[in-house]
């Protein structure tokens, strides 16, 4: 081993028995096992399910289409050496006795898929039989079947012939996520679960060498209608408007707040450590290392502090990974495939930039101290050079950070949301401690002391405050919001909210329908759903006469539910305008919010592309539409003679009572093609992924917690020597050392509570803004975080404080005061 | 590095001039200062705290620049070498003893001797650290780390590795000033000794005049001047 790593060998041992570089190490341990965990993670989770790969695609391009796709539509188009499958996808209610639940089925044809495989238990390959069916395992628990059992599939019941583990094309959006079943096309009549006009998407897989695909993609993409959408491995885009893509977003933002703690005890830990550096390094070139052997002596012990870290770090992240997956793994539709070995360095990498970057700008100012320092004291100067470095370096790990959340934009925004944050808790904190401290002044034997020593301590005062009060304050909106929010959006519903939707009833079934429902007692009303486009306003295309934001409005990106009725939705009040009589022809009801968006009146004319015909009226008035209220609702409503000859399905909502459900069953058995989606299953679902996020981001933003302690105690140790100085010199002036200890322990106690205080108020504010705009509930007040907050921010800062502080014996005192 | 003739000075002060720019004004230490120190010589610098005797041993030593004038060492001025070139003499022909000892806390006094010598590059460096250790009479404590050591045993690992480079010059800055008397009188026995022995020439730095009766030359610097005091 040579001279210099021996010299950074021992350097670091000793180092070891330091506060400060045991908080370095332990702040670049955290940092690395979450950048690890992340990376690890997210990365299967795109190459399973987020990224369009041939593998998922299950082709190497597709035609998606939520309309059936005629034979002809491939006409013309050049298919030589193509292998292509059709395949349809839709939601359906199967069961088996009186367990019913929502699926997404996959209607299939040979050859299925053209890329990537099916993997089931048992094994094998090819697609179910006639008459056979392969079905999920969370079917599989939830319905309690046992493969070789049947599955009632509309008119057909199936055998369940194999579990499907994990397989390609699933489709985009939350019906990817749904638990899937598989079924032969040649069962699909049978069944007669899917009547014309039933909502359902309809897919072409196409598979063949690469330049005839890409021919074909060519051909293809000027040719797409509205209602059509060509996926190609070209794109090799994430899909968008994916809840686990935006879920993984979040967990990597929460994870940015944990690495910025993380750099800045680093960067705090550095600063002490090479402030005490001064001495030696200066003996060390006084001995006759050249600079630029310093340096390296320096940059060692950094790349050994690296590798303990590293690889605890990645060990950790390892383990972090693993628990996480489990955790996750019943909500995740199938297993995950391994993440890319490189993606297991990514938290090493981004560590070892961390250290050197932050280690560099201080190490090679150590190379800067003149010799002189050993005989005068001196200190190196802070020239514009270093300040330069310091400065290109945190521009370097901002970059890097930024380049591994992969959401530049909403990273700046989180930084300076964080910075704005931070620095307004952390002058509010430091002005309330001024205020809480000036009456104790007056009443206390060491008041006076007390309000000198927050004078002088100020500054870190407002570091410290900034990091807890804005930790505490995420970590109990995340506590709290995870179960309190879902729970409050609910219990806002009169307990009659309808809990169950019915779509896809075909014209012929309403009378048969309503009849049910009439003889359940039930009260329901059926609304017709017609897909149009709206193209027309008053007379001339709509668009150019727009403005950019209104063209990406929702209405005009896709074809639209509308409807018609005689008469107003009870639930849907008018705002403007008056509803129509009997008998009045071309007139348009609109929804409220629509209507402002867009910049619609009374009396303008709108024009739908409804099947090819253009179906035009005039807004006779403006509804409030309250669209979480569970019941049909629709941007737009003709009158009946407008559309009620056009091609129509027809949905409700109904509320059943825990005692009713079994009407379901009997629903479904004489209605197989209807589909019926449990809200409530649905919710649970939704809480389930709400709750594993929000658990998952408290997981992490309890490590940020770790790293924000961590901080807390570097920015104690950086004014430690101030503190025992001005201790020692109260002892030697008569201050007794319980008396010091008080002082010090009183000063936490005021810290901790006032940030205590601060957080319960910001979290409220969070919270508030949550209820108020997010779910549209009035907002309620958290009196446990009032109490717990201060309270454990009092006992956070008086434990690592008191650790921190060492009492000083009287013969201590003096030798310190004499060392100046 | 030049080969030194024992005829010319190994080190020549000529009218050098110290000042220092603080808040309150241009503060001179001194003004005109010629000093002249031949191979060999033991020389001590004598004077009140904060007449400058520090400022003066660093420029000698090449520590540090002065404001007018030259210093030569062995006939070459210190201001036409670099930092480097500076590096290098002092790694090659000048030592340091210092007042708070400087040894290296996680290094055991033979590695704290043995370091210079590695630095140097040395073959024999295990030898010699070994050599010069017993020569200050702590052959048996050589895997002492320096907190294991009493003040006077830690001065003495500094002795021997100044000692150890073989150096044309050592410079020792206040070697006592953190001793009691009686450790700080054995220390210097020991100084002198090893110093007679290597015919090193020495420059001591103190306030001690007793101390600096044991040189064959001493200077007092008083009021930015330095002065010859007699035997």
């Amino acid at each position: 081993m040579s001279l210099l790593t021996r010299l950074a060998g021992r350097q670091l041992l000793t180092q070891l028995r330091t506060t400060e570089w045991r908080a370095l190490l332990l702040a670049s341990w955290i940092a690395i096992a979450l950048t690890t965990l992340l990376a690890v993670l997210g990365d299967r989770l795109e190459r399973g399910l987020l990224r369009e790969s041939a593998a998922l695609l299950g082709a190497d391009l597709v035609l998606n289409s939520s309309r059936p796709i005629p034979a002809d539509r491939l006409a013309g188009l050049p298919l030589a050496d193509i292998e292509q499958t059709p395949v349809i996808q839709f939601p359906s209610m199967v069961g088996q006795g009186d367990n019913l639940m929502l699926v997404s089925v996959r209607v299939l044809q040979s050859p299925y898929p053209l890329r990537g495989e099916l993997v089931t238990e048992p094994p094998g390959s090819g697609i179910p039989a006639p008459g056979e069916v392969w079905i999920e395992p969370r079917v599989m628990t939830q319905l309690q079947l046992t493969p070789g059992e049947q599955l009632e599939f509309g008119y057909q019941p199936l055998k369940v012939t194999r579990e499907l583990l994990a397989s390609p094309d699933r489709g985009s959006g939350f019906r990817s996520f749904s638990p899937h079943i598989l079924v032969n096309a040649a069962d699909l009549d049978a069944s007669g679960v899917l009547a014309p006009g039933s909502r359902a998407n309809y897919r072409l897989l196409f598979a063949g060498p690469p330049e005839v695909i890409h021919a074909l993609e060519q051909t293809l993409r000027p040719t797409l209608a509205s209602h059509e959408r060509l996926h190609a491995l070209s794109t090799d885009q994430p899909l968008t408007g994916n809840a686990l893509g935006n879920a993984l977003g979040y967990l990597k933002l929460s994870a940015l707040i944990a690495l910025l703690l993380s750099a800045m005890t680093i960067v705090l830990a550095l600063r002490r450590f090479s402030l005490g550096q001064h001495t030696r390094s200066a003996l060390l070139l006084n001995l006759g290392l050249r600079p630029n052997q310093l340096v390296r002596v320096y940059l060692y012990q950094l790349l050994l502090a690296w590798l303990l870290t590293a690889v605890a770090g990645a060990l950790t992240g390892y383990l972090l990974e693993w628990a996480v997956y489990h955790w996750l793994a019943d909500l995740l539709p199938q297993a995950l495939p391994p993440a890319h070995w490189l993606r297991w360095l990514s938290g090493a990498a981004l560590g070892l930039a961390l250290l050197v970057l932050l280690g560099l700008p201080p190490i090679l100012q150590l190379a800067r101290i003149p010799v002189a320092h050993l005989l005068r004291g001196d200190t190196p100067p802070r020239d514009r050079t270093a300040l330069l470095l310091q400065g290109v370096s945190l521009l370097l790990l901002a970059a890097t950070l930024l380049a591994f959340l992969e959401a530049p934009l909403a990273a700046m925004g989180l930084l300076v949301f964080l910075l704005l944050g931070g620095t307004l808790f952390g002058w509010v904190a430091q002005a309330g401690l001024q205020l809480l401290a000036r009456p104790l002044a007056r009443r206390l034997l060491l008041g006076r002391l007390l309000t000198m020593r927050l004078r002088q301590q100020r500054r870190w005062h407002q570091l410290q405050a900034a990091v807890v009060v804005m930790l505490l304050t995420l970590l109990s909106v995340v506590w709290v919001s995870r179960s309190d929010l879902i729970e409050q959006w609910q219990a806002q519903f009169p307990s009659d909210t309808p809990n169950y939707f019915l779509i896809n009833i075909q014209p012929w079934q309403k009378a048969d329908v309503d009849h049910f429902f009439a003889e359940q007692q039930l009260e329901t009303e059926l609304y017709p759903m017609i897909r149009g486009r709206m193209t027309q306003l008053n007379g001339e295309p709509i668009r150019p006469q727009l403005t950019a934001e209104q063209q990406d409005h929702n209405t005009l990106r896709r074809e639209l539910n509308l409807s018609w009725h005689a008469e107003r939705p009870t639930h849907n009040p008018l705002v403007a305008g008056d509803w129509w009589q009997p008998g009045d022809t071309g007139a348009i009801s609109i929804e409220q919010s629509m209507a402002d968006e867009l910049g619609l009146k009374l009396g303008d004319r709108l024009g739908f592309d409804v099947g090819g015909i253009l179906v035009e009226g005039e807004i006779r008035n403006i509804r409030e539409v309250v669209w979480t209220s569970f019941r049909p609702n629709f941007y737009i409503i003709f009158n009946p003679e407008a559309l009620q000859d056009a091609p129509s399905t027809w949905i409700t909502s109904f509320y059943l009572t825990p005692e009713q459900r079994t009407l379901t069953r009997d629903l479904l058995q004489q209605f197989p093609s209807l589909t019926l989606i449990d809200i409530d299953q649905l919710l649970n679902q939704l809480s389930g992924w709400l709750q594993r996020l929000g658990d998952s981001s408290a997981l992490i933003l309890a490590l940020s917690l770790g790293c924000g302690l961590m901080l807390l105690g570097v920015t104690l140790l950086q004014a430690l020597e101030q503190r025992r100085f001005e201790s020692a010199l109260l002892q030697t002036l008569g201050v007794t050392a319980e008396q010091a200890r008080r002082l010090d322990l009183l000063e936490f106690l005021l810290l901790g509570l006032v940030c205590g205080l601060l957080a319960s108020a910001g979290a409220e504010g969070v919270l508030a803004m949550l209820h108020q705009w997010l779910l549209k509930i009035p907002p309620r007040l958290h009196l446990e975080l009032w109490l717990s907050l201060p309270l454990l921010a009092a006992l956070v800062f008086v434990l690592i404080g008191g650790l921190i502080r060492r009492p000083l014996r009287l013969d201590q005192c003096y030798r310190l005061l004499r060392a100046g | 590095m030049s080969h030194l003739n024992h005829e010319e000075p190994i080190i020549e002060a000529q009218d050098v001039a110290k000042s220092f720019r603080t808040q309150a004004g241009t503060v001179e230490l001194f003004r005109n200062l010629k000093l002249s120190i031949q191979p060999g010589e033991s020389l001590a610098i004598i004077g009140r705290s904060g007449a400058g005797k520090s400022t003066l041993l660093s420029l000698l030593a090449g520590l540090d620049t002065p404001t007018e004038g030259h210093i030569l060492f062995g006939g070459q001025s210190l201001a036409q070498l670099d930092d480097a070139a500076r590096a290098a003499l002092r790694l090659e022909q000048i030592s340091f003893i210092f007042q708070s000892f400087h040894l290296l806390p996680e290094l055991d006094a033979l590695d704290n001797v043995r370091l210079p010598l590695e630095i140097q590059g040395r073959r024999d460096a295990d030898n010699q650290a070994r050599h010069w250790l017993k020569q200050v009479g702590l052959g048996a404590r050589m895997d002492h780390y320096p907190a294991q050591l009493s003040g006077g045993e830690q001065q003495r690992v500094a002795i021997a590795r100044a000692f150890a480079t073989e150096p044309k010059v050592l410079f020792a800055d206040e070697p006592t000033g953190n001793l009691d008397d009686e450790t700080g009188h054995q220390i210097i026995e020991q100084l002198f000794r090893l110093n007679a022995d290597a015919g090193t020439t020495l420059i001591l730095i103190t306030h001690d005049i007793d101390l600096a009766g044991r040189c064959q030359r001493r200077l007092h610097l008083h009021n930015g001047r330095l002065e010859e005091m007699s035997p």
